[in-house]
C-alpha cells in the first residue's frame, strides 16, 4: 500500500519543488551571464576613458574585424571539442596549412583563386582525416594524436613554403574577405557569423547536436543509447578541419601574405575562448554562444588596454587571467553550494 | 522500537557512562568508539539528528537506512568530511576526542574506512596499492628510498595474516570485485593493526561503507571470511550495507537509521527480516512475506496505470503494441556455450548465475554491445544474427538496455535529469527544422510523475538524484522508447527498499501490459523468486536449469546455481 500514496501526497511539494528558489536563480543567471555583465563593465570603463576611440566605429570595426579568423577558428575548434575529444591542437597548423595551400597555389602556380581556395580547405581536412583514422578508429588519445599531426603538418607547410612567407595573394581574394565592407565591417566577420549560426542551430536545435552533447558528456552512455559514436567524432573532426581551412582561407585574405607560423599562434588564444565560453550561457558545456561572447570579449578588452597604451604582450597576459579566473570563480562558488546543499 | 533492548549494550551507556562494560560478560572496556548526540544540519535539511551509537570491541555492527537516511553523513562526520553541528560528542576507547575531526585525523584515533570505490589505483599493482597508506606521511619520509624487496616481504606476511591470495605484482584493475575489496579490507584492518602496536590501544574500528554491492552472493562469503579474520585481529567494524542478507549474516548487532534519526537498535539474532524491513523503510508492513512481495492486487493496478500512461504519452499508436516472442537460439561466446532459450510475450525471464558463469554477459550480447560469437535472436517474425548485432540495430529493433553501471553506462551524469529521460525519444520531436524542446521537457515531467523519481526537478543534473532515482529514470528513458525486449541488468544494484519495489513494479506492469519481453539479470536470486514468471539458470556457460511455478524460491535459484558449477569441478 506504501507505494502510491506518496504519488499525492508529494504533487502540492513537486509543484513547489520545480520553482527554484530566487537565490538560486539569481546564483544560476549569475553565473551563467558573468561574461556579459563582467563585458558590458569593461565596455562601460573603457568607453568612460577613452570616450572618442573605443567607443569609435572604427574601433568597433577593427575589434569584430580583426577577430575574424580566431572566431572562425573558434567554431572549428568547439566541434571536437563538444564530443569530448578535448584537444586537437592540429587545427592551428590545419589552418596554416591551408592558407599555405592556397598562397602557394596561387601565387607561385598561378592557379585560380577560388581553385586554390578549395584545394586549400581540402588539404585542412585531410589532416582532419588523418586525425579521425588515428584516435577515432584506433582509439589513440587525441592529445598525443594531434600533437604528433600538428608537428608534422608544421614541418608539411615549412617544406612546401620553403620556410618563407609567401604573398601576395589575389586581391580579389583580399578583395572579398578583408577590404570590403558592409556596415564599416569586413566582410570576414559575416563569414564568420554564418559559419557560428550554422554550428549553433546544429549543436542547439537539432538531435544531432543534443547527441553531440550526450557523447561528449558521457561516451559511454551515448553507445549503448544507440548513438553512433565513433561517426559523429570522425564527422566532427573533419568538419572541424574543414572549417579551420576556412579560417585559414580568411587568414591568408586579410594578411595578403602567409607566414609559415600562420595559426601556431592562434589555437591557444581559439581554445582559450571555447573553454572560457563554456562557463557562460550554458555552464559547464562547451557551447557556440558562449565562445562567440568570449571571443569579442577577448577582443574587446585586449582592443580597449591597446587603445590605453598597454603593448601588445598584455593581450597574452590578458587572455590567460581572463580563462584561468573563468574555470575558477564559478567552481568556488558552486562548491560552496554543493558543500551546502550535499546530504546524506 | 527506538527504546533498545535490554540485552544489548547500549542501553546502559547513557545512565552509567563509560565505566559500565559491554554485555559481553568479560572485562569491564569501553565501547571501541562511541558517539553521542550528533547532528548535522544542510541548509534546512536535518540529515542526522541527535544520533547516539557506538560499538563494542571484536563487534560488528550493521548500519541500515535507506539511501538519504543519513548513513553516509554519519560516516562521513566520522571520516572527518563533515563538520557536525555543536553538541555532539564522540569518544574512542572510552576518551573524549574533540570534535569536528579534521580530515585524516580519523586514522590518528584508530579508525579506517573502506568505501564502496574501495579506494585503490587500478593501475598500480597490489603491492603498490597495499603500501599506499605508509607513502602518505610527509616530512624527511618522502625523500627515503623505499626499499621494494622489504616492503614486497612484508606485504606477503599481510597477505598471508588474513589468509589472502594475490599476486603482489598483478595491476589492481585487473583483480576479480571481490579480491579488489579484499585488498581494500586489508590494507585498512592492516593500518589499524599498525596503529593499535604502536598506540598500545586496544580499539580500533574498521567502517565498511557498502562492500558487498558490486558482488556477487557467493564471492561475498568469501569477504565475510575476511571480515570475522579482521575481527579475531581484534577490530571492531562497522557494517553499514543495504543488502539486508549480507548484514544478517555478518553483524551481532543493528542500527537503523531513518530521516536521520535512530529508529532502532537490534542484536540481529533477534530481529526478523520482516521486521527490520518496516523499521527501514519506516511503515508497517503486513505479517510474512508480504514486505519484498509486492503482489497486492490493488498496488499493482495502480502502478500499471501509472506506467501505461507514461508509455501513452510517450507516443503514437503504436504504443501498445502486440507482444512479440522472443527466442535466442544457440548463442556462443567466449563464457557461453550453445545457450538456447525463449521468454513469451509478457514474459519476465530471470536469468540467474554466479559471477563468471556467463549470465552477466547475456544482456550485453543481446544489446550488440559486447562482441559476440555466435547465435541467433528472434523477435516476432525477425530473425538476427547476435554476432551482428550492434547498440544502433538494437535501439531500432526497439531493444532496450539497463547496464549495471548505471553511473557510467547508463546515465550521464553531468546532462540534466529531463536530458536523459528523452534521450531515445528527441528525434520524433524534431520536425521541419525545428527541435521541439518544450515537448521534451514536459514529456520528461510526466515521466518524472510516473516513474517516482524525487525530487521532481527536471532541470537537476543527474547526478544530484540518489541511486534509487538514478534507476528509475534509467528505467523511464528505455521504457519511453517503447521496447519490444527489455534486457535488465542487476536492475536493483545500489538502489534502497522502497525504490527498488517501484522498480519491480514498473517492470511487471510493463511486461503485463504492453506484452513486452523481459530478461532480468542478476545475482540476487530472491529478487529473481519475487518477481519472475520462470528463472534459467546458467553455470559455466550452459542452461543448466529451469525454474518455475512452485520451484521458484531463492533457495532452489541459489542450489541450482552453485550445486552444479560444484559438479563440474
Amino acid at each position: 500500500m506504501s507505494a502510491p500514496a506518496p504519488v499525492d501526497e508529494a504533487r502540492p511539494e513537486e509543484r513547489h519543488a520545480e520553482r527554484p528558489a530566487p537565490a538560486a536563480i539569481l546564483r544560476v543567471g549569475l553565473q551563467r551571464y558573468a561574461i556579459l555583465i563582467v563585458f558590458a563593465i569593461m565596455v562601460a570603463v573603457f568607453g568612460v576613458d577613452l570616450p572618442g576611440t573605443f567607443l569609435s566605429v572604427g574601433n568597433l570595426s577593427n575589434i569584430l574585424g580583426s577577430q575574424a579568423v580566431l572566431f572562425i577558428l573558434v567554431m572549428a575548434v568547439l566541434l571536437p571539442t563538444v564530443v569530448g575529444d578535448f584537444v586537437d591542437l592540429s587545427l592551428g597548423s590545419s589552418l596554416g596549412l591551408s592558407s599555405m595551400t592556397l598562397a602557394v597555389l596561387n601565387v607561385q602556380h598561378g592557379t585560380p583563386v577560388l581553385l586554390a581556395c578549395l584545394a586549400g580547405i581540402g588539404a585542412a581536412m585531410v589532416v582532419g582525416l588523418v586525425n579521425v583514422f588515428f584516435v577515432v578508429f584506433f582509439d589513440s588519445d587525441p592529445f598525443i594524436v594531434t600533437l604528433g599531426t600538428m608537428t608534422v603538418v608544421q614541418g608539411v607547410i615549412y617544406i612546401v613554403s620553403g620556410s618563407n612567407s609567401v604573398g601576395i595573394v589575389s586581391t580579389g581574394l583580399s578583395n572579398w574577405i578583408f577590404t570590403n565592407e558592409f556596415l564599416s565591417i569586413p566582410l570576414e566577420f559575416y563569414y564568420g557569423l554564418a559559419i557560428f549560426l550554422v554550428v549553433w542551430y546544429v549543436l542547439s536545435f537539432t538531435p544531432t547536436g543534443q547527441r553531440a552533447l550526450v557523447i561528449g558528456q558521457s561516451r559511454e552512455v551515448a553507445r549503448l543509447s544507440g548513438i553512433r559514436v565513433n561517426r559523429q567524432r570522425a564527422f566532427a573532426y573533419i568538419i572541424g578541419a574543414a572549417i579551420a581551412g576556412v579560417a585559414g582561407i580568411a587568414y591568408a585574405g586579410t594578411n595578403g601574405t602567409v607566414d609559415p607560423t600562420a595559426g601556431s599562434s592562434l589555437i591557444l588564444p581559439a581554445y582559450a575562448a571555447v573553454f572560457l565560453g563554456a562557463t557562460a550561457i550554458k555552464p559547464g558545456r562547451i557551447n557556440p554562444l558562449g565562445a562567440l561572447i568570449a571571443v569579442y570579449f577577448l577582443a574587446a578588452g585586449t582592443a580597449g588596454l591597446e587603445l590605453l597604451g598597454a603593448q601588445t604582450y598584455f593581450q597574452q597576459i590578458f587572455y590567460g587571467v581572463a580563462l584561468v579566473a573563468s574555470i575558477t570563480i564559478p567552481k568556488v562558488t558552486r562548491d560552496r553550494f554543493l558543500k551546502r546543499k550535499r546530504s546524506a | 522500537m527506538s527504546s533498545p533492548d535490554s540485552e544489548t549494550p547500549g542501553s546502559s551507556d547513557k545512565r552509567i557512562g563509560l565505566q559500565e562494560p559491554p554485555a559481553s560478560g568479560e572485562q569491564a572496556a569501553p565501547p571501541a568508539v562511541e558517539v553521542r548526540g550528533i547532528s548535522k544540519d544542510f541548509g534546512s535539511n536535518r540529515a542526522l539528528d541527535q544520533v547516539d551509537l557506538h560499538i563494542g570491541h571484536g563487534e560488528v555492527l550493521g548500519l541500515l537506512g535507506q539511501n538519504g537516511s543519513g548513513k553516509s553523513t554519519l560516516v562521513k562526520v566520522l571520516a572527518g568530511v563533515y563538520d557536525p553541528e555543536p553538541g555532539g560528542r564522540l569518544f574512542v576507547g572510552g576518551e573524549e576526542v574533540a570534535l569536528p575531526l579534521v580530515p585524516g585525523q580519523a586514522s590518528q584515533i584508530g579508525l579506517s574506512f573502506v568505501y564502496q570505490n574501495l579506494a585503490l589505483a587500478p593501475g598500480l599493482s597490489v603491492l603498490e596499492n597495499l603500501t599506499l597508506g605508509q607513502r602518505i606521511g610527509g616530512g624527511l619520509s618522502s625523500w627515503k628510498a623505499i626499499n621494494w624487496m622489504a616492503e614486497r616481504r612484508r606485504a606477503a606476511v599481510v597477505l598471508d595474516r588474513y589468509d589472502v591470495k594475490l599476486d603482489l605484482d598483478r595491476r589492481t584493475g585487473e583483480l576479480a570485485p571481490v579480491d579488489q575489496a579484499r585488498l581494500a579490507i586489508v590494507r585498512a584492518a592492516e593500518d589499524l593493526r599498525r596503529y593499535r602496536t604502536r598506540s598500545g590501544y586496544k580499539h580500533s574500528v574498521l567502517v565498511l561503507d557498502e562492500p558487498t554491492v558490486f558482488l556477487p552472493e557467493e564471492e561475498v562469503d568469501r569477504l565475510f571470511d575476511l571480515i570475522r579474520t579482521v575481527v579475531a585481529e581484534g577490530a571492531a567494524v562497522l557494517f553499514i550495507s543495504h543488502d539486508l542478507a549480507a548484514v544478517r549474516a555478518i553483524t551481532d548487532r543493528v542500527v537503523v537509521l531513518r530521516d536521520g534519526r535512530v529508529v532502532g537498535e537490534e542484536v540481529t539474532a533477534d530481529i526478523r527480516e520482516e521486521e527490520l524491513v518496516s523499521l527501514i523503510v519506516g511503515a508497517p508492513t503486513r505479517a510474512g512475506q508480504s514486505a519484498p512481495d509486492g503482489g497486492a492486487p490493488v498496488e499493482d493496478q495502480q502502478a500499471v496505470a501509472l506506467t501505461l500512461a507514461a508509455m501513452q504519452s510517450a507516443g503514437g499508436a503504436d504504443a501498445v503494441a502486440a507482444g512479440e516472442n522472443v527466442a535466442v537460439e544457440h548463442l556462443t561466446d567466449e563464457w557461453l556455450r550453445d545457450l538456447s532459450f525463449e521468454i513469451g510475450a509478457g514474459e519476465i525471464l530471470g536469468v540467474a548465475g554466479l559471477i563468471g558463469s556467463g549470465a552477466e554477459e547475456l544482456p550485453y550480447l543481446l544489446f550488440g554491445a559486447r562482441p559476440a560469437g555466435s547465435g541467433a535472436l528472434r523477435l516476432g517474425a525477425e530473425t538476427m544474427d547476435v554476432g551482428g548485432l550492434s547498440p544502433q540495430r538494437c535501439v531500432r529493433e526497439r531493444i532496450a538496455l539497463v547496464p549495471a553501471d548505471r553511473a557510467v553506462q547508463g546515465l550521464s551524469q553531468s546532462l540534466t535529469l529531463w536530458e536523459n529521460i528523452v534521450m531515445l525519444v528527441e528525434d520524433e520531436h524534431y520536425r521541419g527544422g525545428i527541435f521541439h524542446r518544450g515537448e521534451l521537457v514536459d514529456l520528461a515531467r510526466e515521466a518524472i510523475d510516473r516513474f517516482l523519481i524525487r525530487p521532481p526537478r527536471a532541470r537537476n543534473a543527474m547526478s544530484t538524484f540518489s541511486g534509487g532515482n538514478q534507476q528509475k529514470a534509467l528505467l523511464a528513458k528505455w521504457l519511453l522508447a517503447r521496447p519490444r525486449l527489455l534486457l535488465l541488468h542487476e536492475p536493483t544494484q545500489g538502489v534502497d527498499v522502497g525504490a527498488r519495489r517501484d522498480i519491480y513494479r514498473f517492470v511487471k506492469s510493463a511486461a503485463a501490459l504492453h506484452h513486452m519481453a523481459v530478461l532480468w539479470v542478476t545475482t540476487e536470486f530472491g529478487e529473481l523468486a519475487e518477481v519472475c514468471d520462470r528463472v534459467i539458470v546458467i553455470t559455466q556457460g550452459r542452461h543448466t536449469a529451469t525454474l518455475d511455478g512452485e520451484e521458484l524460491t531463492e533457495e532452489a535459484i541459489s542450489a541450482a546455481a552453485l550445486r552444479q558449477t560444484r559438479e563440474d569441478r
